[in-house]
């Protein structure tokens, strides 16, 4: 997928360049709003991810610029604004989702792998990973062609798991992305292993390959073995 | 009391007190005035029987004066006061008995001593200073309610200005953005009152602007650092040549930094509910919101093997539901964090209150436990989230209630203060 990163925190930028790049995805990036208005209007993206406050003009601006210039570029904002008005804003003026900072960035992907799916596929939203065939608009999971039965949170774990193929990802991301951040959950994420656990367990008995592995306790990574 | 009652009251008593002294003096003077002209009268008459009777050398006959009675009496003793005395007498032409001025001295007639009384009808007199404090009473009536009557209709369309200037103080929102108006009045105090209301919501305004502004700004150039380093973490931990030892101390790095951005979150929120900054307000069906949090704690509970049980009425609050979702979200948090394993959770929800009960470890903290950054020692909270509680419960006049018995630690949440 084709994105386009409009950040002016260069440490921050950096590091979502280097967690997106890879995997057939190609990442451009402006740092200020002539910059982005710029890239924005010469090419079209899958998914543009705004960050609203912009050297040289305010975010929001260009989500009405590509309104104006017709374009169906998904739009993702992160901000550091955890204000209801602005994500009402945000939301009014065409933008697909809102995140806040600070984020962990396999929740950027994973929302930004959502977007990109609902606008290219329209409705026949599936992800394909070798051998497992996900259906997310029908929750369906698919190995080998024989579905797999997976609770609601089994299902939105794999479904993250696939946005992040081959990153780690901690248990706390998963919690958050689970559970919602706003659930302060102190520092204790063990329950996510259950979910994990039983998650591998119906995979690996319908017949996938064990992509799941733990990482040094801290998450899991699920990816080519 | 209003002014208008209070001014009233002082003015009034005011007038009285003056109206009664003015009354007396009045009538003292008066009294004094016409006194002294009767005796000064009945000393003319003394003056005309002392020359009859040194011209005569005999009394003149009592029957020949017009206006007084003169009455004579021979006297034993040589020596004798003059003096002036108020008497009743018998008005042989009124044929009653009435109110007198008497003078009574001697005259020498033949070696005689003779008392002589000259007497005056004060009748005259004593009705002009009844008319006179007729006239008093009827000025003091007529004032009364004459100031009244001012009072009532003049005050009330003077303090108008005063009352609406009022009304749109008490209407005015911060929040909003429109100013309060003038109110024409030509009366300078008014004026200036509108003048100094106005530069105060300007004021007032402007402040929360900066405010708002600063909050934001504070959450900005927090959370982007706070935003760098948790990216940095995610992008170190891909590159996955640690050793089991560098894996906890990233572990570590996470939480803390997690602990960082949620408690720099909830320092905002509640700076944001302290000052009302959060405008989304809203009819809420509370029982569904605190269905879908207990759904939401599944885990949480089997993980602790935590029974719960639930006894939920339909019930509809007015507030923001971002604020119902943290409020819902500290009190089970708390209930689940401050449990025992294989302990109990009590949820009941009625009209009137939202009580949340938990098993847990009989403690001594009633007091403070709202209190910012006040938690178990053995907690690893932040020890906000009661004092998030609170204050949500403080902006929907929401009064929250906590007790400790046993070991059994009970929430309760009253709707209505």
């Amino acid at each position: 997928m084709k994105i386009l990163v409009i950040e002016d925190e260069p440490a921050l930028l950096e590091s979502i360049l280097a967690y997106f790049t890879g995997e057939g995805n190609i990442c451009e990036h402006a740092s200020d709003f002539a910059a982005a208005n710029e890239k924005i209007s010469l090419y079209s993206y899958d998914c543009i991810l705004l960050d609203l406050g912009l050297p040289g003009g305010e975010g929001l601006e260009l989500l009405t610029r590509l309104k104006q210039l017709k374009k169906r570029d998904g739009v993702l904002i992160i901000s550091a604004r955890h204000s209801l008005d602005d994500k009402l804003a945000g939301l009014d003026l065409g933008a697909d989702d809102y995140l806040v900072k600070p984020f962990h960035l396999s929740e950027l992907k994973a929302r930004v792998s959502a977007i990109v799916r609902r606008k290219n596929f329209d409705g026949n939203n599936v992800i394909v990973f070798n051998e497992l065939t996900v259906d997310v608009s029908a929750m369906k999971t698919l190995v080998k062609g024989n579905q797999v039965v997976l609770t609601k949170k089994e299902f939105d774990l794999l479904v993250y798991f696939l946005s992040n193929r081959n990153k780690v990802v901690t248990k706390n991301a998963m919690a958050e992305h689970l559970w919602g951040d706003e659930m302060d959950l102190s520092d204790d994420f063990d329950f996510i292993y259950t979910h994990v656990k039983n998650l591998r367990k119906k995979l690996l008995e319908a017949g996938a390959a064990d992509y799941l592995r733990s990482v040094y306790g801290i998450g899991y990574k699920f990816g080519d073995i | 009391m209003k002014l208008s009652n209070r001014y009233n009251k002082a003015n009034i008593l005011t007038s009285i007190i003056v109206l009664i002294i003015t009354g007396i003096i009045y009538y003292v003077v008066i009294h004094f005035i016409l006194t002294e002209k009767l005796d000064r009268d009945l000393a003319v008459e003394e003056n005309e029987i002392n020359q009859y009777v040194n011209t005569f050398h005999k009394l003149p006959l009592p029957a020949s004066y017009l206006d007084q009675q003169v009455s004579y009496k021979t006297l034993n003793v040589t020596t004798f006061e003059r003096e002036f005395l108020n008497t009743i007498y018998f008005n042989p032409k009124e044929r009653k008995n009435e109110p007198g001025r008497s003078l009574v001295t001697v005259v020498h007639l033949n070696g005689k001593t003779i008392a002589v009384t000259i007497t005056k009808s004060r009748v005259e007199s004593e009705d002009l200073i009844r008319i006179i404090l007729l006239i008093t009473l009827g000025i003091t009536v007529i004032l009364l309610l004459s100031l009244l009557l001012i009072n009532r209709f003049v005050l009330n369309r003077l303090w108008r200005p005063f009352y609406s200037i009022l009304n749109r103080m008490k209407a005015f929102e911060v929040t909003r953005m429109d100013t309060i108006e003038q109110e024409p009045t030509k009366i300078d105090e008014f004026n200036e009152l509108n003048k100094s209301v106005n530069a105060m919501a300007e004021r007032v305004r402007q402040d929360y602007k900066e405010l708002k502004s600063f909050t934001d700004n504070a959450s900005h150039e927090m959370m982007t650092p706070l935003a760098v380093i948790n990216s940095k973490l995610d992008s170190l931990l891909q590159t996955e040549s640690f050793t089991e030892q560098q894996g906890a101390l990233l572990e570590d790095i996470y939480h803390a930094t997690g602990r960082l951005s949620r408690l720099h979150q909830s320092l905002l929120l509640l700076a944001k509910i302290e000052n009302n900054l959060i405008p989304d307000f809203q009819h809420i069906e509370l029982k569904e919101m605190v269905q879908a949090k207990i759904r939401q704690f599944q885990e949480l509970l089997e993980k602790s093997k935590l029974v719960l049980t639930e006894e939920l009425a339909p019930v509809e609050v007015k507030m923001s539901r971002y604020l119902a979702d943290i409020l819902l979200n500290n009190l089970f948090s708390n209930a689940v964090r401050h449990n025992v394993t294989g302990g109990y959770i009590f949820v009941k929800l009625d009209e009137q209150s939202l009580t949340i009960s938990n098993s847990g470890k009989a403690r001594q903290l009633q007091t403070k436990i709202f209190d910012r950054f006040s938690k178990a020692a053995d907690s690893d909270g932040l020890g906000l989230g009661l004092a998030i509680t609170k204050q949500i419960c403080n902006l929907y006049g929401f009064r929250i209630d906590y007790r400790e018995e046993n070991g059994e630690h009970v929430f309760i949440v009253y709707f209505g203060a």
